[in-house]
């Protein structure tokens, strides 16, 4: 027994110094930016609806996550006309692959906050204008700390104030590159789901969607 | 000095343990699988499902392993014949590899569909369509290869005459399938897919193909 104590104590001293040794190497943590799942391409433009009072779901299907390393999910949303747009509430929901019954809601922020206005009159905001279908306003929404997993499906929802200013608003999509995403517009606030509710019927079928752009890990 | 022999040997162990025991890696999709909502398509006794898996649609993701997932939305047994993994050239028909493909450690395994152990969520429908992960299959796919994942189901047999396969509804995936009569599952290398199939549909029952 004496033996392997002495052994054991070899190991760990060995194990120390090595380890002492290489963490004198600066460790490289670099985070690169990488695509969770294939957004959108070719930007277009949903313009002409309304989207006062509507909502939109985006199917991001577990079955199409590439594996990227990632603790965090990014979403971005993309405009190309309107002033302001107002929203209601945003969401993440948990479904079971190829389901429609909620397991989880997680909350979708943006400045901290699930009801932000975006004024897409602002330089701040999107550094182009006037915001077009040739120059569109990317705007990443806050850090969600959580990672996606490829054994579930999930479905963000977006809910649109019923005012004046989301009658003239409309987002990059319905582009015919659409990568792995679907989404579609419903009357109504769809964000308000609890866990083991459905999610409302797609109707629309696997059309790309109109608001929701890229999902990345930073 | 005994005593800090012994923290030794203990911090030793404590720091071992984990790596052995929690090394494992999560699942990842080695291709992009089955979105949406499925359908149906039910009556597949003596049939052959033979499901493409083209090199090209690979992400890359290493792994020393594949495993394969099937839907099926109706039924109450589906009793399968033979499974078989054939590797070919990408773009080509001509096999150069054969692998067994098993469930429950056998290639003719009977599914019970009606078990909420195989399907926990009963009774199977387009709604809540049972998921059945089978063995995993040693063999790393390549780019540079297409394979054909091929199921047939038994002839002549009652179960299989009212199964019910997943129907993919949306065509945002990389995977892609067509069905034969006859049981295609025993060619050999230097063999060829059969020519009167085409892949220009995604394919039913298979829904994922992951690492694990």
């Amino acid at each position: 027994m004496k033996t392997f104590y002495k052994l054991a104590t070899f190991v760990l001293t060995m194990t120390v110094l090595t380890a002492s040794v290489f963490a004198q190497e600066p460790a490289p943590a670099v985070t690169v930016l990488a695509n969770l799942t294939e957004g959108q391409g070719i930007i277009t433009s949903s313009g002409g609806q309304s989207w006062d009072g509507l909502s939109e779901l985006v199917l991001i299907p577990g079955a199409a996550l590439m594996g990227a390393p990632s603790t965090t999910t990014v979403l971005s949303l993309g405009f190309t006309g309107g002033s302001e747009a107002d929203i209601g509430n945003m969401v993440l929901y948990e479904v079971p692959r190829n389901g429609s019954t909620v397991i989880k809601v997680t909350k979708v922020e943006l400045g901290g906050t699930q009801t932000p206005s975006i004024v897409l009159t602002s330089k701040t905001v999107c550094p182009v204008q006037p915001v077009s279908v040739t120059n569109p306003c990317i705007v990443k929404l806050d850090t969600i700390k959580s990672a996606l997993s490829p054994l579930y499906d999930y479905y963000f929802a977006v809910y649109f104030t019923l005012d004046t200013n989301n009658e003239k608003i409309s987002g990059v999509g319905q582009t015919a590159s659409q990568g792995a995403l679907s989404g579609w517009s419903l009357y109504g606030d769809q964000t308000r789901i609890g866990a083991k509710g459905a999610l409302p019927t797609n109707e629309d079928s696997d059309q790309a969607p109109f608001f929701l752009a890229y999902i990345t890990n930073e | 000095m005994k005593t800090i022999f012994k923290f030794a040997a203990l911090t030793l162990m404590v720091l071992i343990v984990p790596v052995c025991g929690f090394s494992t890696t999560k699942p990842e999709n080695l291709e992009r699988g089955i979105v949406g909502p499925v359908g149906s398509n039910v009556g597949w006794s003596g049939y052959s499902v033979v499901e493409q898996i083209p090199g090209a649609g690979l992400i890359p993701v290493t792994s020393t392993t594949t495993v394969f997932y099937l839907g099926f939305t109706a039924g109450t047994e589906a009793d399968i014949s033979g499974m078989t993994l054939y590797t070919t050239a990408r773009g080509s028909s001509t096999i150069t590899a054969v692998t067994p493909v098993k469930l429950g450690g056998v290639t003719n395994p009977s599914i019970d569909l009606a078990s909420t152990t195989v399907c926990p969520v009963a009774e199977i429908s387009t709604f809540n369509p049972c998921i059945v992960r089978l063995d995993p299959t040693t063999i790393t796919l390549s780019a540079l290869n297409d394979y054909y994942l091929v199921v047939y189901f038994t002839a002549s047999d009652s179960n299989n005459g009212t199964l019910g396969l997943t129907s993919p509804s949306w065509a945002q995936t990389s995977l892609r399938g067509s069905y034969i009569t006859g049981n295609e599952t025993g060619l050999a290398v230097g063999g060829a897919i059969p020519s009167s199939l085409n892949f220009n549909s995604q394919p039913y029952m298979l829904m994922y193909v992951m690492t694990d």
